[in-house]
């Protein structure tokens, strides 16, 4: 796709200041090793922005959005006035923490579709080195703008009607699992007005499902001990942002295992979307763990409490006979009937 | 591609919804292709009101859930913002408060990802659906009303909107008590969930 037009804004936090500083703006020429650099950005932006994402409806609950309504007053009128709009917002939920930062507009068409990035490089220091003939000058440069930087935060959005597309989009941040809840929420909540585009109850309820059905229908005892000990680990990721691929190797879930928990999935590429766990939702799938023994025994207790309720200890490791040992008062004895 | 979209988000809810309390019934329907046409050629001020139909028009896929009681809707409105992205989520009810007729929470949400597949690609598809939530009685006078068939232009009698009215508020009476004696009394026998 062609890169029509580039802006860029210099933007000074700006969060609860009553007379924010001026934000200065520029458009950037399409030549040059800048123009190079961003056309790159622009043309990776879809790889480079794994969170599938999608503007709010206002606090009416109506479907009105300002960044979302900010952007497309910019596509249909690309200029340096539109863009400010659009920098104002950023600089109204910047704080000192975030810093100076160098946003970038970048808009392009293709046949009757316009995409848009917005993209911001945080500022950095460094040192500037230049090698003459005989010697070589160093200096210290206090505002480089790196794209690399753990910090760089982007989003794209494209459609074809103004008024009816734009109301999803995918976005990158890299500081988005980060401890600081107000870093975490500062780009796509504060700034873009937007959310995962998968609920993290959502999320978590498919991922949690696919294992549920992994664990119950695998004849492998391999994969069910996988499974059970990276469950026990997965209330650790409240609130953190991952797929389920991510999930599953940041527990170093074995290929095979990962596989059987992909093929639940309905659709296998959301195996690879992010969403924001949350830990009750796991809790209401994997309730309760049932242990069947070859001698007809059945345990049952719930998955959180599982090993304190049971102690298990192995009787012969080559026929894979183990020992399940409890204590406690009777509370009930009930029958229950085979299902039909 | 809407009926194949209408069958599994149906299956989609009811899984979402699997285990929540007085749910009565669950249903997603695709908009006929009649319906569609009379929507897509509505006029307003004598101009057309879609440009673009396929598009603009977001309960081309409509979802209902209903529910027994006024403070489920509540219950089930939080559910669904868990589950689903919305973009629309208001709360309809007359234009005036001395005013008796149609009520209903109604959503404009992303249709769940989970839906799309090589038949029916994302890319391709609408990206809304319409959910509904209402209480048997809201969605008892809604549906009859309906049945009834008249256009907006179609002019009443003052006899017959009183009496369209009267009807809406025996509706809105008798879920103001049920739903009081719901929290007086609670659901202990109640807590069977049906869904038609």
């Amino acid at each position: 796709m062609e890169l029509d037009s580039i802006h860029s804004f210099l933007i000074h936090p700006g969060k609860h200041l009553e007379e924010p500083p001026e934000i200065s703006g520029t458009s950037v020429a399409k030549l040059g090793g800048l123009y190079d650099m961003l056309k790159r950005v622009f043309d990776r932006a879809e790889e480079e922005c794994p969170h599938d994402v999608a503007f709010s409806a206002d606090s009416e609950g109506k479907q009105h959005n300002e960044c979302r309504t900010a952007i497309l007053a910019y596509l249909k009128k690309t200029d340096l006035a539109h863009g400010r709009a659009l920098a104002k917002s950023l600089q109204a939920v910047t704080t000192n923490k975030s810093g100076l930062g160098l946003l970038f507009l970048m808009k392009g068409t293709r046949k009757d579709e316009t995409k848009i990035v917005v993209s911001r490089f945080p500022a950095d220091s460094g040192i500037f080195a230049q090698e003459m003939e005989k010697e070589l000058t160093v200096e210290f440069l206090e505002r480089i703008f790196m794209k690399n930087a753990a910090s760089y935060k982007a989003a794209v959005y494209s459609g074809k009607s103004y008024d009816h597309d734009f109301w999803k989009g995918k976005a990158g941040d890299k500081q988005i699992n980060s401890a600081e809840s107000y870093i975490a929420s500062y780009w796509i909540r504060d700034f873009l007005h937007s959310d995962f585009l998968t609920p993290g109850e959502e999320g978590t309820r498919r991922f949690a499902s696919a294992v549920r059905e992994a664990m119950n229908h695998s004849t492998d005892t391999k994969t069910k001990e996988e499974i059970t000990a990276f469950c026990h680990l997965l209330p650790g990721l409240k609130g953190k942002v991952a797929s389920a691929k991510g999930i599953l190797n940041r527990f170093h879930v074995s290929a095979a295992t990962q596989q059987q928990i992909k093929s639940w999935f309905r659709r296998e590429s959301l195996f690879d979307e992010g969403f924001q766990f949350v830990p009750d939702e796991l809790a209401k799938f994997l309730a309760f763990t049932t242990v069947e023994l070859s001698n007809g025994g059945l345990l049952t207790a719930a998955t959180n409490n599982f090993d304190k309720v049971f102690a298990k200890e192995t009787v012969d490791p080559s026929k894979e006979i183990v020992r399940f040992s409890t204590e406690g008062s009777i509370v009930d004895q009930r029958f229950k009937k085979v299902k039909t | 591609m809407l009926l194949v979209l209408a069958t599994r988000l149906e299956a989609h809810l009811r899984t979402v919804f699997d285990g929540c309390a007085r749910i009565d019934r669950i249903s997603v329907r695709a908009k006929s292709v009649d319906r569609f046409a009379a929507k897509a050629e509505k006029e307003i001020d004598g101009k057309r009101k879609y440009d673009d139909p396929l598009t603009q028009i977001q309960d081309q896929l409509g979802a209902r859930i209903v529910t027994f009681y006024k403070s489920d809707v509540d219950r089930l409105t939080t559910e669904v913002m868990k589950y689903f992205r919305h973009i629309e989520s208001v709360q309809i009810v007359p234009d005036s408060e001395s005013e008796f007729g149609y009520e209903g929470r109604h959503f404009i949400l992303f249709i769940p990802r989970d839906m799309f597949d090589d038949e029916v690609k994302e890319d391709e598809s609408i990206q809304f659906f319409e959910l509904q939530i209402k209480t048997l009685f809201q969605h008892a006078w809604s549906e009859a009303e309906h049945d009834l068939g008249y256009k907006p232009t179609t002019i009443l009698t003052s006899a017959q909107k009183k009496r369209l009215a009267f009807t809406a508020a025996q509706a809105w009476g008798a879920d103001q008590i049920f739903d009081e004696l719901f929290r007086e009394i609670g659901s202990t026998g109640a807590e069977h969930q049906v869904m038609g």
